[in-house]
């Protein structure tokens, strides 16, 4: 039988860390007070530590079978013990907390802790509840934190408006991103971003400078062009 | 050659910079609003930032000789931040009349959202009513609409287009700000934007009217003496002194003159410099013992 999301991401943290780390994980994941809560939050890693995730081969298959189209290849322990701590308060609270709860916890958040936050956003329930906030995420200069919400993440193209969608692609590329690591960027190629990745094209060959090879990726080829009309 | 630069984030710089801009030959300098690098979530982070534009780092500028003049606007990255927008808007008539202050800006848009554009045009006409120009920033991405989009914005408002400079053109959108009647700015960065290389071409193609480059230093990878650096590219591709000198002072100061804040001849004479002087019981010494220079 497949594992919920919670009890899932329980027993991955709980195999990676000691019996003492993982009662205090497990502790920290039943506070309510959001003050407390911020504040394990921020802790994790001191408990889950920040090895690299590297699920197992069955714990993958599980993950595939509730989550097919989010990686967790770059995740680390303390990214999944923070999404356990998420998900925990999310089954617990009534929705109106949780979202304040969930907003203070990204809001208070240092660099590394809002992108555990956002990898870990397309997890929750009913997460087009924080739109808002993801799309504001994308207007950062640390790029590791934009990757978190661009890169790996299925969040984006299920949840962003055309407009905003189309602006992350185009910072992915203008920040050297492979856009191969949009999720779903394929499901989400629109005329207006192929206009956007076109002119950036000519703007860069104006510059003398190198276009991205993948920035086809962004582009409607005529065709699909022509059987969306 | 007397150089201005019309566009430099003096807050994120250090007084390094400031001695190195001075023996370069930069007299005076435009530090427009902007946004830190980090979000802000209270209106009183600009109160201070607004209070330091036109206080503290006036005074460092004039302890290097420099004459700093500054620029008030809610950027448009943080315009997308609706708890604080209407905050920061109501703020502005506080600093507009002030002295030094020769520009609304730098507004336009960053994502190219509802929310920027309502901004962005109630900022147009904030600066109508202050009788002050406009600075206008264009955004990285999708750079050609939101120039073609800016000079949307400003026909809206029916503010005059002589009193509007377009920041951070390229190859792309020089001919279309040469084409309304907005000047056009130019930012040197050492890797993005545009280089001192790709500025002298243009300056051949196009001339010098209306023309002017900027170093934007600021808290990311930037030279504050790219406007001196570009100078000696462009000399070495053969463009005469004085169309240079038209785009390094003529035309920054012509455009923000329009303000009435901007004296020409004041700003043309060597500034005296006492670093014995005090702003706020500060000054910009470490307790050595430094007479008058």
């Amino acid at each position: 039988m497949t594992p919920l999301p919670t009890s899932f991401l329980q027993s991955v943290v709980r195999a990676r860390t000691s019996e003492a780390a993982a009662e205090w994980i497990e502790h920290a994941a039943a506070i309510d007070a959001v003050d407390a809560f911020c504040n394990a939050y921020t802790a994790v890693p001191k408990h889950a530590g920040r090895a690299p995730l590297a699920l197992t081969e069955s714990e993958r298959a599980d993950l595939v079978a509730w989550a097919p189209d989010l990686r967790c290849d770059r995740w680390t322990v303390d990214d999944a013990a923070r999404a356990f701590l998420l998900l925990s308060a999310a089954q617990r609270l009534e929705p109106g907390a949780f979202v304040s709860l969930a907003i203070e916890c990204y809001e208070r958040g240092d660099a590394r802790e809002q992108q555990s936050w956002l990898r870990a956003i397309s997890l929750l329930p009913q997460a087009d509840r924080f739109t808002a906030v993801t799309v504001d995420a994308c207007r950062t200069n640390i790029v590791p934190l934009f990757e978190a919400i661009a890169c790996e993440n299925p969040y984006p193209a299920r949840h962003f408006p055309e407009r905003q969608f189309n602006q992350l692609v185009l910072k992915a590329l203008f920040n050297s991103i492979a856009l191969a690591r949009i999720v779903g960027l394929s499901t989400r190629v629109n005329a207006d971003l192929s206009r956007m990745a076109r002119d950036y094209a000519a703007e860069r060959t104006a510059a003398a400078r190198p276009v991205p090879p993948d920035i086809a990726m962004a582009i409607i080829d005529d065709a699909r062009q022509e059987s969306a009309r | 050659m007397r150089i201005f630069d019309p566009h430099i984030h003096m807050t994120s710089r250090t007084t390094d910079d400031y001695e190195a801009m001075a023996k370069a030959g930069i007299v005076a300098i435009v530090e427009p609003a902007f946004w830190l690098g980090q979000p802000r979530t209270a209106v009183g982070s600009f109160v201070d930032y607004f209070n330091s534009l036109v206080g503290w780092e006036r005074f460092r500028a004039s302890q290097f000789g420099i004459r700093h003049f500054c620029t008030m606007g809610l950027n448009p990255k943080e315009s997308n931040n609706p708890r604080l927008t209407d905050e920061v808007l109501a703020l502005l008539p506080r600093y507009l009349d002030k002295d030094g202050v020769v520009a609304v800006g730098e507004i336009g848009f960053d994502d190219q959202t509802d929310a920027e554009q309502a901004a962005f045009t109630r900022q147009v006409e904030l600066a109508r009513d202050f009788n002050l120009p406009v600075l206008i920033h264009t955004p990285h991405r999708d750079k050609k609409q939101g120039t073609i989009r800016s000079i949307e914005v400003i026909r809206s408002v029916g503010f005059p287009e002589e009193r509007v400079l377009i920041d951070h053109n390229n190859e792309e959108t020089l001919p279309i700000v040469l084409a309304s009647r907005c000047w056009a700015g130019h930012t040197i960065y050492p890797n993005t934007k545009m280089d001192e290389l790709r500025m002298a071409t243009l300056v051949q193609k196009y001339g010098s009217d209306r023309i002017i480059v900027n170093s934007a230093a600021d808290w990311g990878i930037s030279d504050p003496l790219k406007v001196p650096k570009t100078i000696a590219v462009m000399r070495a591709q053969g463009i005469p002194d004085a169309t240079i000198e038209k785009i390094v002072w003529d035309n920054p100061v012509a455009f923000f003159a329009q303000s009435g804040r901007l004296d020409v001849s004041d700003i043309q004479a060597p500034a005296a410099v006492d670093r014995t002087q005090k702003f706020e019981t500060n000054s910009v010494l470490r307790g050595e013992q430094v007479g008058k220079t």
